[in-house]
């Protein structure tokens, strides 16, 4: 069997795939990014029973339920806190955050904080979708202004975060955005994120046809993937205010930051465990 | 598409009830050997088709993309040998 197809069947090993079809819309980027994420783990050979996938609440929480290993659908926003749990109990393990951009940004976005700043040795995959879909789309701390809602029917008049600006700010070794239209270099970007320490976070622009792209003029699956393919610029070196998502406009994607040999807060935590061992 | 003849490389295999219509495999194909069917599955969405014109140069490749577009993990692609 050639490489692909290994990896074919090798998804369908670490999906409960006795739950599928799975509850996410036609069309929905989720379901590409969990794809890209399981691509990602069976390339970098991680064994399926060291590997955690933690997730919080909405339609990207979902993702823990259908992944066939160790899995935490965690309470609204802590999907953080459990996973930075997880891996100081066990610090062998691979701990992957998988979520939303309201769970991680608007409920736990002082966790995101806090996790960022202390770099914990954790991934965080967050699928944005501007919205938040479950609920039914209301707006949200990362729908662009002017962008319509079901709770913002004139236009939302509020700014989004800035995702990777703010990750860059607090110090995260490695920070990169990617759409649901990047197929391969969303899952080479997971790929080489499994492979380093510390804080990571990926940003994965999706489309959420059913509530967002349907107040937007994008009504079909298809409209939305089209709107990334023809307004995406890879530019690994943007700046602060290149990266600002904005309604109807460019989407800035690539690898904004990668760097090396910064102390996780684990190896942090063993220097002081040693420290104060040594002291008497 | 240019008038290079393309080998035959692979072929789709579609699990219709995991389908939910959505089309990113049609519209991605690179060859455009995918078509939506006028069938209906289960839960009512049309899956699509694995069709092949090799006179047009409509042959799958096997570049797998549409596995990797797939939401549904409802593609495969199957290498000849």
């Amino acid at each position: 069997m050639s490489l692909m197809e290994d990896l074919r069947y090798g998804v369908e090993d670490l999906l409960r795939t006795e739950r599928l079809p799975h509850v996410w819309c036609p069309g929905c980027g989720i379901g590409i990014t969990l794809n890209a994420f399981l691509r990602a783990v069976l390339r970098r050979k991680i064994d399926p029973n060291k590997l955690v996938v933690v997730s919080g609440i909405g339609c990207t929480g979902r993702a823990a339920g259908y992944v066939n290993v160790d899995s935490f659908h965690t309470t609204h926003g802590r999907a953080i806190p459990f996973a930075i749990g997880i891996k100081f109990a066990r610090p062998e393990l691979t701990v992957v955050v998988f979520s939303g951009d309201g769970d991680l940004f608007a409920i736990g976005g002082n966790h995101f904080v806090n996790a960022a700043r202390r770099n914990h040795s954790i991934l965080v995959i967050a699928v944005n979708n501007f919205t938040y879909g479950m609920t039914g789309g209301q707006h949200g701390p990362t729908t662009p202004t002017g962008a319509y809602t079901t709770t913002t029917p004139y236009g939302n008049p509020d700014r989004p975060f800035n995702i990777p600006h703010l990750a860059i700010s607090l110090g995260a070794p490695y920070v990169a955005r990617w759409t649901t239209y990047h197929v391969n270099q969303l899952q080479n970007s997971i790929y080489k994120a499994l492979g380093m320490k510390g804080f990571r976070l990926i940003e994965v622009i999706s489309q959420c046809p059913t509530v967002y792209g349907r107040r937007n003029s994008m009504r079909t699956p298809l409209s939305m993937m089209e709107y990334f393919e023809k307004n995406s610029i890879v530019k690994n070196d943007a700046s602060f205010e290149e990266m600002e998502l904005k309604y109807n406009e460019k989407i800035v994607v690539g690898e904004f930051r990668v760097a090396k040999d910064i102390p996780t807060y684990e190896e942090r935590y063993d220097e002081v465990i040693r420290r104060a061992k040594n002291a008497d | 598409m240019s008038d290079k003849k393309l080998k035959k490389k692979g072929n789709v295999k579609i699990d219709i009830e995991r389908c939910k219509g959505c089309w990113y495999c049609v519209n991605y194909c690179p060859t455009k050997v995918l078509m939506v069917s006028d069938e209906l599955n289960s839960k009512g969405y049309h899956p699509p088709k694995f069709i092949e014109n090799p006179e047009e140069n409509k042959v799958c490749i096997a570049c797998h993309l549409c596995e990797l577009y797939c939401p549904d993990f409802a593609i495969f692609v199957e290498e000849l040998k």
